[in-house]
C-alpha cells in the first residue's frame, strides 16, 4: 500500500503546521517520532481525511483524501491515543459491532467477526464488559480490537503506549508484530521504534530526519534530548 | 449542516445536563429555596453552544426522557412527567434555550489572551448573557410551565405563579452565575 | 449513574426492548388514573418482584433509589400538606412504582437495544427525509456513554482543583470542566469519522 504526501502545507490560524512535505510510504513498520507540538499528529490525521492540507495532496493506495475520503477511511484502520475518545458504546461487544454495521449489514455475521477481533487479541473474555470497568490496558486493547474487526488494509497508531505499563507496553509490541497489515506508528517510546523499518523525524512541522530506526533514534536524542 | 463535531457537542451537553439534574438540590445563602442544577445546565447549553445546538440538546434530552430513561431530577422519566405538574417547565426549556441562544449573540470568534481582560470589558457581555438567561431560561420556562401547571392540577394561574416565585431569586443568581462561566468559556472560542 | 445496564440471563433481558419501553409507557399512563393505594401497593410489590427476576444487585437497586429519593420525599411532603396524608402515600407509592419500572427497563435493556427502538420509531421520518435516524440513534448513544465519564471528570477536576488550595464552586469547576469537554468534542469526532 502506497501513501503519498505531494507538496503538503497545513496552515491553522494563519500559523505554518507542516510546510513543504513531500514523501512516499510503503514499507511495513513506519515509525513517527518527534518532540511535542512538532505536527507528528496532524501529519498523520492528514491520511485518512481527518485534515485537509492547504496546499498539495495526499493519495492513500491511490485515492486522493480530498475527493474519496469515504473509501480511505474504509482502508485506514486509526487507532487513537485515548480509548475512551474512540468508544461510543459502553458494552464491548457493542461498541464493536457498532463499528461494523455499515461494513457488515447481517447481524450474525457481524456478531461473529466481533468475537474474531476480540480472539485475536486475547480478550475475548471482555465482550460482556461495561467499558467503565476496565482498566486502561484493557479499553486500549479494546478500542484496537474495534479496529481491527474492520479489516483495514494499514494501520495508524497515534502514541499507543504512552499509557500503558511494562508489560501491557510489551504485549502489545507482540501484537503488534502479529499483524499482517502495514502500520504508522506515532510514539516517543524509543524502544518501539527500533522495531521499525523506517523512521520520519518531524521537528517544528519539517521532516528533519528520515531512515533507519538507529540512526534516526540516534540523531533524535542528539537533537531532541 | 451539522458537522460530527456538533452532534457530539450536543451529546456532551445533554450528558451535563442530566447530570446537573441528577445533582439534589443546593441549599444557597439568602435564597429561599435550595437550587436544582437543572436549568443550570440549559442556559449553559444556550451561551455556549448558541441557539441551534442549544434548542437540541434541551430537544434531545427530554427525547431520552420520553424514552423513559430515568434522567430527569429525582431519576423520573416517561410521558407521566410531560402530563404532570412539572411538565410544562420542562417543554419550556426547548424554546428557552434557542432563545437564550439567540439573545446572547453570536459566539465571537477566537477571541484569546490579547483580548481585554479587565472587569469593566468583561462586564458588558455577562449582562447580555445573563439578560439572555433570564428570558430564555426563566420567563420563557416559567411562560410555559405555570399555565401548565394551573391547568394540570386546577391551581387556577394565580395560585401557580404565586408557587413558582419562591424559585426566583435562585434563578436569577443562577442565570448570573452561568455567565459569568459561559462568557469565560465563549471568548476562548473553541467552539 | 447514567447506564445502568448490566448484561445478564434473564427472561426480562431477553424480552424485546420496544415491548418494555411501551409497557413502562402505558404504566405510566394507567398508574395516574389509579387512586387506590392497595392497587398501587400490590404494583410496586409487582415491581419489586420483577426486580429480583431481573437478577439486579438488590444493593445496587438500594443506591439508585436512596440518591433519587430527595425529590420524591419532597413530592410526599408536599402532598401530605396541600391535600391529605392518604393522598400522599398514594403519590409516593406511585412514583416509587414508576421510578423502579423505569429502573428495571434501564437495566434490562442495552443502549444498543434501546436506539434500535429509536430509529424503528423514527422509520417513516427518515423516509420522509426530516431526520437521519442514524445520527440521531448515535447522539443519544454518545449522550448516555457520556454520563459516567462527565462524573468522573468532575471528580478528576476536583481533586486537582483540592491540591491547589480551591474549594469546588461553580467558578472554580465550571469552566475547566466546559474547556475540557469542548475539548473532548473534537477528539470524539475524529474517532467517529475515523471509523466511517
Amino acid at each position: 500500500m502506497l501513501i503519498e504526501f505531494k507538496n503538503i502545507f497545513v496552515e491553522r490560524e494563519g500559523r505554518l503546521i507542516l510546510g513543504d512535505l513531500s514523501l512516499s510510504l510503503s514499507e511495513r513498520r513506519i515509525g513517527i517520532m518527534g518532540p511535542n507540538g512538532s505536527g507528528k499528529s496532524t501529519f498523520i490525521r492528514l491520511i485518512n481525511g481527518l485534515l485537509l492540507p492547504k496546499t498539495g495532496q495526499i493519495c492513500v493506495d491511490g485515492l486522493d483524501t480530498r475527493l474519496e475520503v469515504e473509501k480511505i477511511r474504509r482502508k485506514v484502520g486509526f487507532v487513537f491515543q485515548n480509548p475512551d475518545n474512540q468508544i461510543v458504546f459502553p458494552i464491548v461487544s457493542e461498541d464493536i459491532e457498532f463499528g461494523l454495521k455499515r461494513r457488515i449489514p447481517e447481524p450474525k455475521m457481524r456478531h461473529q467477526r466481533m468475537l474474531e477481533a476480540l480472539d485475536q487479541l486475547g480478550v475475548l473474555h471482555l465482550q460482556d464488559r461495561s467499558i467503565h470497568t476496565l482498566s486502561g490496558g484493557e479499553r486500549q486493547l479494546v478500542a484496537l480490537a474495534g479496529v481491527l474487526a474492520t479489516t483495514p488494509e494499514i494501520l495508524v497508531f497515534d502514541e499507543p503506549t504512552t499509557q500503558l505499563d511494562l508489560r501491557l507496553r510489551n504485549r502489545f509490541e507482540q501484537h503488534l508484530s502479529a499483524l499482517p497489515q502495514p502500520a504508522l506508528i506515532v510514539s516517543h517510546d524509543l524502544e518501539l521504534m527500533r522495531t521499525m523499518d523506517r523512521v520520519l523525524v518531524i521537528v517544528e512541522g519539517r521532516l528533519a530526519f528520515d531512515g533507519v530506526p538507529a540512526d534516526a533514534t540516534a540523531w533524535y536524542r542528539t537533537h531532541c534530548g | 449542516m451539522l458537522k460530527t463535531k456538533d452532534l457530539v457537542l450536543v451529546a456532551l451537553f445533554t450528558a451535563m445536563i442530566i447530570v446537573l439534574g441528577l445533582i439534589p438540590p443546593v441549599p444557597v445563602p439568602w435564597v429561599p429555596v435550595p437550587i436544582t442544577l437543572q436549568t443550570f445546565g440549559v442556559m449553559l447549553a444556550g451561551l455556549i453552544l448558541g441557539p441551534w445546538r442549544g434548542g437540541l440538546v434541551v430537544l434531545t434530552y427530554v427525547l431520552i426522557a420520553m424514552l423513559g430513561i430515568p434522567v430527569l431530577p429525582g431519576g423520573r422519566a416517561g410521558l407521566a412527567v410531560l402530563a404532570g405538574p412539572t411538565g410544562g417547565f420542562l417543554l419550556g426549556m426547548i424554546p428557552g434555550a434557542v432563545i437564550t441562544g439567540w439573545l446572547a449573540g453570536a459566539l465571537p470568534r477566537g477571541e484569546l489572551a490579547h483580548a481585554p481582560q479587565g472587569w469593566k470589558a468583561v462586564a458588558p457581555q455577562v449582562l447580555r448573557c445573563w439578560v439572555a438567561s433570564v428570558i430564555g431560561g426563566l420567563l420563557v420556562v416559567y411562560a410555559v410551565g405555570i399555565p401548565w401547571l394551573a391547568t394540570v392540577t386546577g391551581m387556577g394561574l394565580n395560585k401557580a405563579a404565586w408557587a413558582v416565585v419562591v424559585f426566583l431569586p435562585g434563578d436569577l443568581l443562577k442565570a448570573l452565575v452561568a455567565s459569568i462561566v459561559a462568557q469565560r468559556v465563549r471568548r476562548l472560542g473553541m467552539i | 449513574m447514567g447506564s445502568f445496564y448490566f448484561p445478564g440471563d434473564s427472561w426480562l433481558h431477553r424480552t424485546a426492548a420496544g415491548v418494555k419501553l411501551l409497557l413502562l409507557m402505558l404504566a405510566g399512563a394507567g398508574l395516574m388514573w389509579v387512586h387506590d393505594w392497595r392497587i398501587l401497593l400490590l404494583v410496586l410489590l409487582g415491581v419489586l418482584l420483577l426486580v429480583q427476576q431481573s437478577g439486579a444487585r438488590l444493593q445496587q437497586v438500594w443506591l439508585y433509589l436512596k440518591t433519587l429519593s430527595w425529590l420524591v420525599i419532597i413530592l410526599i411532603l408536599y402532598t401530605a400538606f396541600a391535600q391529605t396524608p392518604l393522598g400522599a402515600l398514594e403519590v409516593g407509592l406511585r412514583i416509587y412504582a414508576l421510578l423502579l419500572g423505569a429502573l428495571l427497563v434501564s437495566m434490562t435493556t442495552s443502549i444498543a437495544q434501546m436506539m434500535e427502538v429509536l430509529i424503528w420509531l423514527l422509520r417513516p421520518f427518515h423516509q420522509l427525509g426530516w431526520v437521519n435516524s442514524e445520527r440521531v440513534a448515535l447522539v443519544f448513544g454518545l449522550t448516555l456513554r457520556l454520563i459516567p465519564e462527565l462524573t468522573v471528570q468532575w471528580q478528576d477536576i476536583r481533586e486537582a482543583q483540592a491540591a491547589r488550595g480551591l474549594k469546588a464552586n461553580p467558578f472554580t469547576m465550571g469552566v475547566p470542566m466546559l474547556l475540557r469537554t469542548l475539548r473532548r468534542a473534537q477528539d470524539i469526532a475524529d474517532a467517529l469519522d475515523a471509523r466511517q
